[in-house]
């Protein structure tokens, strides 16, 4: 894995680092791939993937309300926010 | 005191519910080993006394009267739940997990919550924001992972019983090396609801205990069926407890062939065939198998575990709650919130996560990996054609160092090598402790077929019967 | 299978839709949340919709069966098994930084929308939850976020690229309209983002066997715009190729106050969104039992009801056509028809009454006309009672102030002379005044009959009573 490639990797998991910490990360992913990559002897023609292990049929609920305003605890619980949102520094599209 | 002593203690009124947690947060209190994030002292003792009060009401409940730890991975409303991570450190649910809310309902008392990797990623609860956990046999020892903080609880006699998660050996790792019995059910047993996640298809809840009694009285209070976990199954749930006086007479008992080929050391070993005799005097055939395929399961596990942590940690950005990185630009906001946030290994496994499943990678590490997954639900379903029971150790080494991960991260990963595959599979097992050797407790386990818990207990249970491996205290 | 008359200066438009719409629920897609616009910002929000640490996503079969509702209006195919996926971006309204949609196991597919002159190929529509909404406007320094909207129920309608033109794309969403607020899948109010359009627009030229590079235009929210915007991505289309340029495959925005799309600033990295099925869900198969229970308490669909309605109400293809193209029409017509004539009430739907709502803007449900009192009306015209005009005049009096007919006819003086004596001197003053018509009426030339009851409503300003007035007129003219 290359500089750029780190760098977009980190980007996508939003995860920042600095630059002079990138080789001892890509060692210790390169070292951890190492280890995934025994998967490539195995022979796995034909096998369907498997999700979930139980294999169930999902449920579902009828559609009916069941919730209680907690506006004011999630408010409350949230970094910055004012009477009604939750706040962020400001996006810019 | 094991759980069912002193379970009788509070139903013959030998003891008061608000005396046993009294006594169980006094040694929380004097905790030399970092076993605890909180201890809810107020809360245990209202709760006590609010048992003691109603006492006809709770007397024959599975749990009536006994203090219990609460792995800080279970959401518990009004109390702080970490996940032993620094971003949830500030955390104040709104809400309960089924499986605590279970154990208040069965008549326990939570008296505090337990230390643990952070985000149940590790195996020797050493990645913790809160700090590494020593081993009650000898503190400069790990006592295993993720749900090292509650297994050190009971295998330090501090509470009877513990509740843990097992992802890829979480439970059955710690209790080897602790010297406890602890079970992973079949996945789908116990909700998952306010557990929080770390790979969804893998996760599954489990009791601690001294003994095969214990875990069965408290797995009795923990799974219900939970129409807030989708992947909950609908089964109705057996009583294990009574299931342990059941006889399932002679048993055909899978052995697997060439396991000494993996890496398990000599000690391990030698518990190992000294269990197995146990196994054939009480009456049990033991069936060599072919298991070669079990060794893949690891290279398949380090992809999905990461992919879905990956996604699953994803909510934990600074916006709605925990930890927040005050930056005057959004992105800025993210990338340091969730580095600051996250410990080295959660943010290595984020990153193994979303890179096995980025646009040209998914197929060859995802989809392969889910495919080995297949492979190894069709191989156990196979062996579970002639065999009743697996048997083999839980881990390859008794409890090491800590700081071992610093020379040799995959030694690590491997460590995991046996307990992975009944997670892939989402197979039932129990560990429980075979051996005793260089002054510490070893591990063995049983894996079963599906929804074959009472089986798991029951033989275990009669193994319990015969030796005193689980009667050591440190 | 390009049609000439869609090609313009050599180039054929090829374009697909993406119709977002909200689903008419009672709580959101994966959560016991209501489903409502308009209220308080972050009060209609669970633990689910908030992405807090532990909790699980569990199906709304109220969203399930609106899927299937579609897939049934559509002769699609719906799915035996749907699998819900997860698709990973960070963003601040969307908490827990993946959304729950269907990838490649949709809950609809290969479905079929006929625009009568055309039929549109649906190639799979599927259940996903919205986001919130972030807010950038209330401080300089900080957006803000409202949750409300997180998790609601929406079923994305995939288009194949079958349209040919922006008209063609419009009659397409105008149809889509139709069938989800017949069905009542969806309220479809474009202003209120319960249905929102992307557009793939491409340009080609007609011989040309393969599609041109396309541009995907977003955040399109009127059948107004969906044209704008579309012809306005053809011409510039077109400007780049004639010009030797190449057109770059990304995603536009329109504006609608400048009118025009400009490019979405280029992300520093391309996004890749790592879908993956979602592990708290498991597939769901969707059983004949369910899909016959749906069919069973579903409404009519609007050829359903046209055809109903020419059959039963002896109604012209037009009328019908026109009288089921909004539900609300057909069901205000229903209600008319209980107890008058239905063509006389069709006719004066489509005549005056809609005339009178596209003058004023307005839809039925906001109008003062109710359907008893139009059915009142209805019966005065078809009885006699009054004449054209006066209904004329009668509805719009109704349209102002909502009055009963009844009594508009009596403060009005509109009540029809039932005085056999004053309509006795009325026609004796037309008679006297006819002579030479008297005369040719009474050599056989009966049907000037019809010309001497029309003097005499003339006279009475159309109150006299029609039936009086004819057996007053034969003895008379005997």
């Amino acid at each position: 894995m290359d500089k750029i490639e780190l760098k977009n990797l980190l980007f996508l998991a939003r995860i920042h680092a600095e630059e002079r910490e990138y080789p001892e990360i890509t060692k210790k992913l390169t070292n951890t791939f190492n280890l995934i990559d025994e998967m490539n002897n195995l022979d796995l023609q034909g096998l369907e993937p498997l999700n979930n292990p139980l294999e169930l049929n999902n449920v579902s609920r009828e559609d009916e309300e069941k919730n209680r305003n907690q506006k004011d605890k999630f408010l409350d619980q949230s970094p910055e926010s004012d009477d009604d949102h939750f706040m962020v520094p400001k996006i810019i599209e | 005191m094991n759980f069912r002593e002193q379970r009788e203690n509070f139903r013959n009124k030998k003891i008061s519910a608000k005396e046993a947690v009294q006594e169980a947060l006094c040694k929380v209190e004097n905790d030399k080993l970092n076993i605890f994030i909180s201890n809810l002292r107020d809360s245990a003792e209202k709760r006590a006394e609010e048992i003691d009060n109603n006492f006809e009401k709770y007397k024959d409940r599975p749990l009536s009267g006994v203090p219990i730890a609460h792995k800080d991975i279970f959401c518990t409303e009004n109390i702080q739940t970490t996940c032993g991570s620094k971003m949830l450190s500030n955390f104040i649910p709104p809400y309960s997990s089924t499986v605590t809310r279970n154990c208040d309902e069965a008549g326990s008392v939570m008296i505090a919550k337990t230390n643990m990797d952070e985000f149940a990623m590790g195996s020797s609860n050493e990645t913790s924001f809160f700090g590494p956990v020593g081993n009650p046999w000898n503190d400069s020892l790990v006592p295993g992972g993720s749900s090292g903080g509650s297994a050190a609880c009971v295998a330090a006699n501090i509470t009877s019983i513990s509740t843990g998660t097992d992802t890829g050996g979480s439970i059955r790792q710690p209790a080897a090396l602790c010297g406890i019995t602890g079970m992973k059910p079949t996945y789908g047993l116990v909700s998952r609801w306010g557990m929080i996640a770390f790979c969804s298809s893998m996760d599954q809840a489990g009791p601690f205990a001294r003994d095969a009694f214990g875990c069965a009285a408290l797995l009795d209070a923990m799974a219900s069926y939970d129409g807030k976990d989708s992947t909950c199954s609908k089964r109705d749930v057996v009583n294990f407890e009574n299931a342990l006086a059941e006889d399932f007479g002679a048993l055909n008992i899978g052995i697997i062939k060439n396991i000494e080929d993996l890496g398990i050391n000599n000690d391990v070993l030698e518990a190992y065939e000294h269990s197995k005799s146990v196994l054939q005097q009480l009456g049990h055939t033991l069936k060599e198998i072919d298991f070669s395929e079990l060794s893949s399961g690891i290279c398949s596990y380090y992809v999905i575990a990461p992919a879905e942590c990956s996604s699953n940690l994803s909510r934990f950005d600074g916006v709605k709650y925990g930890y927040r990185s005050d930056q005057n630009n959004i992105s800025e906001l993210y990338m340091k919130t969730r580095s600051e946030g996250f410990g080295d290994e959660v943010k290595k496994r984020i990153l193994i996560g979303t890179h096995v499943l980025s646009a040209g990678f998914y197929d060859a590490y995802y989809l392969k990996a889910q495919q080995v997954r297949r492979m190894m639900k069709n191989k156990f379903e196979d062996i579970f054609k002639d065999v009743d029971l697996i048997f083999m150790p839980t881990t390859l080494d008794q409890a090491f160092e800590k700081n071992r991960q610093d020379s040799d991260p995959n030694r690590m990963y491997k460590e995991d090598l046996l307990t992975i595959p009944a997670n892939l599979a989402g197979l039932p097992a129990i560990s429980f402790p075979n051996g005793f050797k260089n002054n510490l407790p070893v591990g063995g386990q049983f894996v079963g077929n599906y929804f074959k818990e009472d089986l798991l207990l029951n033989t275990a249970n009669k193994i319990q019967e015969v030796t005193d491996w689980h009667k050591m205290t440190p | 299978m390009a049609q000439n008359d869609t090609v313009i200066n050599g180039w054929q438009p090829v374009i697909g839709l993406e119709v977002h719409v909200q689903l008419l629920t009672n709580t959101k897609l994966f959560s016991p949340a209501k489903n409502k616009f308009g209220e308080d910002a972050n009060s209609l929000v669970d633990l689910i919709d908030m992405g807090l640490p532990g909790v699980l996503p569990v199906l709304n079969e109220g969203a399930m069966n609106q899927g299937i509702k579609f897939g049934l209006a559509t002769s699609a195919k719906i799915a035996e098994t749907m699998i819900f996926d997860r698709k990973n971006y960070f963003y601040p309204d969307l908490p827990k930084g993946y959304q729950i949609t269907q990838l490649h196991y949709p809950i609809v597919k290969d479905g079929i929308v006929d625009l009568g002159y055309k039929k549109v190929r649906i190639h799979q529509a599927h259940l996903e939850e919205d986001a919130g909404k972030s807010m950038h406007d209330q401080y300089d320094s900080n957006s803000v976020i409202d949750l409300n909207r997180s998790g609601v129920p929406l079923l994305e309608i995939v288009s194949e690229p079958d349209l040919r033109s922006a008209q063609e794309a419009v009659d397409y969403l105008k149809k889509i309209h139709q069938i989800i607020t017949y069905l009542d899948i969806s309220d479809g109010n474009m202003s209120q983002g319960s249905m929102r359009c992307d557009a793939n627009v491409s340009i080609m030229r007609p011989d040309s066997k393969e599609y041109g590079t396309r541009a995907e235009i977003k955040n399109i929210n009127s059948f107004k715009f969906v044209e704008k915007a579309i012809n306005h991505e053809i011409k510039r289309q077109m400007k780049i190729l004639e010009a030797g340029g190449e057109i770059e495959q990304e995603t536009r925005l329109y504006d609608a106050v400048k009118d025009e799309t400009r490019s979405m600033r280029t992300k520093e990295f391309a996004n890749d969104y790592r879908y993956f099925p979602c592990p708290d869900l498991v597939p769901t198969h969707i059983s004949k039992e369910q899909i016959e229970h749906v069919k069973n308490t579903m409404d009519e669909l609007p050829e359903e009801k046209e055809k109903r309605f020419k059959d039963q109400y002896k109604l012209d293809d037009y009328d019908s056509k026109v009288l089921c193209a909004e539900k609300e029409t057909a069901k205000f017509y229903e209600e008319v028809v209980q107890n008058c004539d239905p063509q006389i009430a069709a006719k004066w739907i489509i005549g005056e009454l809609n005339a009178l709502l596209n003058k004023n803007e307005l839809s039925l449900a906001d109008s003062k006309i109710t359907s008893s009192n139009f059915a009142a009306l209805i019966l005065k015209i078809s009885d006699g009672t009054i004449s054209g005009k006066i209904a004329k005049d009668i509805l719009e009096d109704i349209w102002e102030s909502g009055n009963a007919v009844s009594d508009i006819i009596d403060s009005k003086g509109l009540k029809q002379i039932s005085d056999t004596g004053e309509i006795e001197k009325v026609i004796d003053e037309i008679l006297e005044n006819n002579k030479s018509q008297v005369e040719a009426y009474k050599s056989g030339k009966d049907k000037l009959f019809g010309f001497f009851v029309g003097q005499v409503m003339k006279a009475t300003q159309g109150k006299a009573n029609p039936g009086m007035v004819n057996q007053l007129l034969k003895d008379k003219l005997s």
